[in-house]
């Protein structure tokens, strides 16, 4: 009873202390899971009678994490792997067991291909890869001696590997899980907010260029976010999976929209520069009632049905809006031309706000799964193929360097060695800055391992049995969850010394005392790491590098090519999500605000505006009764258009500057004759053109004015 | 059912095969009742869907090797 006030007042008196109190009751949550689920696997491979419990509590150190459903993520993968990783143990044992260079060769080959798909795929799905050069390490080095025993290791550590997977995701799923789904909803909800507010504080019309991009690179991060939790919550949550195609369409959705309402505003913008306020005060006019059915009562700001209901029925009170506006303009048709693609933009994304806040509504609404089917898309990643094939090269040559090393010298521990140079090349070759990572590994190795020293030659002679064993190991190895947690400051040093503890504790079935081959073992494994790091000196990493962006940035660019070229099924979703990967990867390394990040702000916008737009002319390319000369010289702008975003420059410019207009033109004459086929492919290209001529895009340096000057004089 | 079982001559227990026999079960359980949402009406779903497992794979032991 008398706890409840003093509690009350240490809130009142000390915040800071109150956060710190939160922040350690889950570090010590997580100490608790990671201590009950190293005892618990070492126990279960003791009662099992399997060989090293030791390899199981690495196991158990490498995946235990503080959120449930990484853990159950990247359990599934490292199923996978650790089963690859096993089956090409034993066919490589079969296939040399006699030719030691050859066979290390192939190892060596092996585990720079996993360290490479590591890279490649950038989530937990990269644990996987890393898993089958390490199972595949750990299940032939014990046998090397002797090949026929290569079945029974293969088989006995398979075992340990699994029972550690099963053991860690059991605990952290069931003891006081944290969940991820509730991280997916609140972010989801917040995004939806946010995208909300937005669209309506532009009421007023115009927002200035800066604001415009801080808003780009808010929703595609949080696209790419969604994404990535979406991913990782299915394998927790089975209504999360019932509903994952849902969820995925609501972020396409979310995309379309956002893409749309850029390139309207953009269109406001760059009518209000060049001199014609009364058509962008025209379009703001239209816009109005759309930012009125954004607007409900406050209490109700954010349900998404009533924003749905209320879109739809302002969606067809806009046409009529749109013909009176038109009427008080100026009847110079160059401008109603402007206006009417602007109209046209403003259809598309009140049909895809209305589409996005449906499925929200709907999503919010249901339990469960959701009846009937939908299609199915998914978020694509954009993959750069140099920094994987680095990886390779590197983690191969380390591998090969240790090996040869090892058969050189006849030194006995060389297994360790290549060990533990197999696992931190695979974990380390994701990390932009490496050399540091390593120092901070080795730290923590080395301190892990001499706790370890500790344990094993001091407190265990005198003790006996498993409670005994917990009690002695148990303090000190307490502290490596610990320092995971704290993971923000000292990165690595937490992991490395749980794997140090580890591997020097090294448990067996029956347990050795062998102080000689200890110390052999942490010499070979700090080794180990030590060639890793120098690796990573002399083969510096790409990822995080500016010729990695610059390269990524000329992938963006031609992004547009893509959407030029790639066949229209499905394309739309295609070119969102990988833009969006992408520009998320480009910015992660850059600093913002700095002139290289407002660079790649500004292509990213251009390609986002244009590539849609060209995306949206083909599919009206499609209509069946396009005359067959327009289709041509449509088809000649997109085609420019894809050259020139190819490979930026003066020339092809003016090429496709020529070749839109042209198009303009010649569908302009026929309008009148081909109404319903001509007007929104005529509204595309104006909106290309635009873009085009925009001075404040990324496109500025390539602009030749030539034109604009001859029509002046 | 045989104690070891030879797959592609290789001896694994048959435990195993019932092991896995039981995971896709209960795979096929937890979409079912993911799909329907009736995880609403389980205090702790993930400890649920343990003994669930517990249950089928016991009951799969105890009754094809008694």
């Amino acid at each position: 009873m008398s706890a409840a006030p003093s509690e009350l007042s240490i809130q009142q008196r000390w915040p800071w202390l109150r956060e710190f109190l939160v922040g350690e009751r889950q570090a010590w949550i997580f100490v608790f899971k990671c201590m009950l689920a190293f005892y618990l696997a070492a126990w279960l491979t003791m009662v099992f009678q399997l060989e090293q419990p030791s390899t199981t509590m690495i196991t158990v150190s490498i995946v235990m994490h503080p959120q449930s459903g990484m853990v159950l993520a990247k359990s599934f993968y490292r199923a996978i792997g650790t089963c690859t990783g096993s089956l090409f143990a034993l066919v490589l044992m079969s296939a040399f067991p006699q030719q030691r260079e050859l066979f290390l060769f192939c190892l060596s080959l092996w585990v720079g291909l996993c360290a490479g798909g590591a890279v490649l795929y950038r989530n937990f799905m990269s644990y996987g890869f890393v898993l089958a050069g390490y199972t595949a390490v750990i299940v032939i080095l014990p046998a090397i001696d002797n090949p026929y025993a290569v079945f029974n290791s293969a088989v006995q550590r398979v075992s340990e590997v699994m029972l550690g997977i099963i053991v860690a995701g059991l605990v952290s799923d069931m003891v006081l899980p944290e969940r991820l789904r509730q991280v997916l909803r609140r972010k989801a909800r917040e995004h939806y907010g946010h995208f909300i507010d937005f669209a309506r504080g532009s009421l007023g019309g115009a927002i200035p260029r800066d604001e415009m991009e801080q808003a780009h690179l808010h929703f595609v991060r949080a696209a790419v976010e969604i994404e990535d939790l979406r991913s990782t919550v299915i394998f927790e949550d089975p209504e999360a999976r019932a509903r994952s195609s849902r969820m995925q369409l609501l972020n396409v959705r979310y995309m379309a929209a956002a893409t749309s309402f850029q390139s309207l505003h953009h269109l406001i913008n760059r009518l209000k520069r060049n001199q014609h306020p009364r058509t962008a005060g025209a379009l703001i006019k239209l816009y109005a009632p759309v930012g009125e059915a954004l607007s409900p009562p406050a209490d109700q700001q954010y349900v998404p049905r009533l924003i749905a209901t209320r879109l739809e029925a302002c969606e067809p009170k806009l046409p009529a809006l749109a013909a009176r506006l038109r009427e008080e303009l100026r009847q110079d048709p160059d401008l109603l031309l402007e206006f009417d693609s602007g109209a046209a933009l403003l259809y598309r994304f009140v049909r895809e706000l209305h589409d996005f806040a449906a499925l929200e509504a709907a999503l919010r609404e249901t339990q469960g799964s959701l009846g009937g089917t939908v299609e199915r898309i998914s978020f694509r990643r954009a993959n750069e193929f140099v920094a994987p094939a680095i990886a390779v090269v590197r983690t191969f040559l380390t591998l090969a360097a240790l090996s040869t090393f090892w058969i050189a010298m006849n030194w006995p521990s060389g297994t360790t060695a290549m060990l533990l140079a197999t696992v931190f090349s695979g974990l380390l070759a994701t990390s932009p800055r490496p050399i540091p990572a390593t120092v901070n590994m080795w730290i923590g190795v080395a301190l892990g391992m001499l706790a370890a020293f500790i344990v094993v030659l001091w407190l265990l002679p005198g003790s006996d049995g498993f409670l005994m064993l917990m009690l002695t190991s148990g303090p000190l190895l307490m502290i490596g969850p610990y320092l995971t947690t704290r993971n923000a400051t000292l990165p690595g040093i937490g992991s490395g010394y749980m794997l140090g503890f580890a591997t020097i504790l090294a448990l067996k079935n029956p347990m050795v005392y062998a102080p000689e081959r200890l110390f052999n073992d942490a010499i070979a494994s700090l080794f180990g790491l030590i060639m890793c790091g120098v690796a990573f000196m002399i083969i510096p990493t790409v990822i995080g590098t500016e010729w990695l962006r610059r390269r990524q940035l000329q992938q963006l660019r031609r992004q547009v090519t893509m959407a030029a070229t790639a066949p229209l099924e499905g394309l739309v979703y295609r070119f969102e999500s990988e833009n969006r990967d992408l520009l998320h990867q480009i910015v992660q390394f850059t600093k913002p605000g700095s002139a290289e990040s407002r660079g790649q702000i500004a292509w990213a916008l251009a390609v986002h505006d244009s590539g849609r737009a060209v995306i949206e002319l083909r599919q009206d390319m499609l209509h069946a009764e396009l005359p067959p000369p327009i289709m041509e010289a449509m088809q000649r702008a997109v085609q420019s258009l894809a050259r020139l975003y190819d490979e930026p420059d003066q020339a092809r410019w003016q090429a496709a500057d020529r070749d839109v207009d042209h198009a303009l033109t010649l569908t302009r004459q026929t309008l009148p004759q081909a109404r319903a086929s001509c007007q929104p492919a005529l509204a595309h290209l104006l909106q290309l053109r635009t873009a085009l001529r925009d001075d404040e895009s990324a496109l500025a340096p390539y602009i030749v004015k030539a034109p604009e000057n001859s029509h002046a004089s | 059912m045989p104690l070891e079982i030879a797959l592609g001559d290789a001896l694994v227990p048959g435990m195993l095969l019932v092991y896995l026999g039981c995971l896709l079960v209960l795979w096929a359980v937890d979409t079912i009742v993911g799909r329907y949402g009736l995880y609403r009406y389980v205090w702790h779903p993930s400890l649920f869907r343990v003994a669930v497992f517990f249950v089928l794979f016991g009951a799969a032991g105890l009754l094809l090797y008694p």
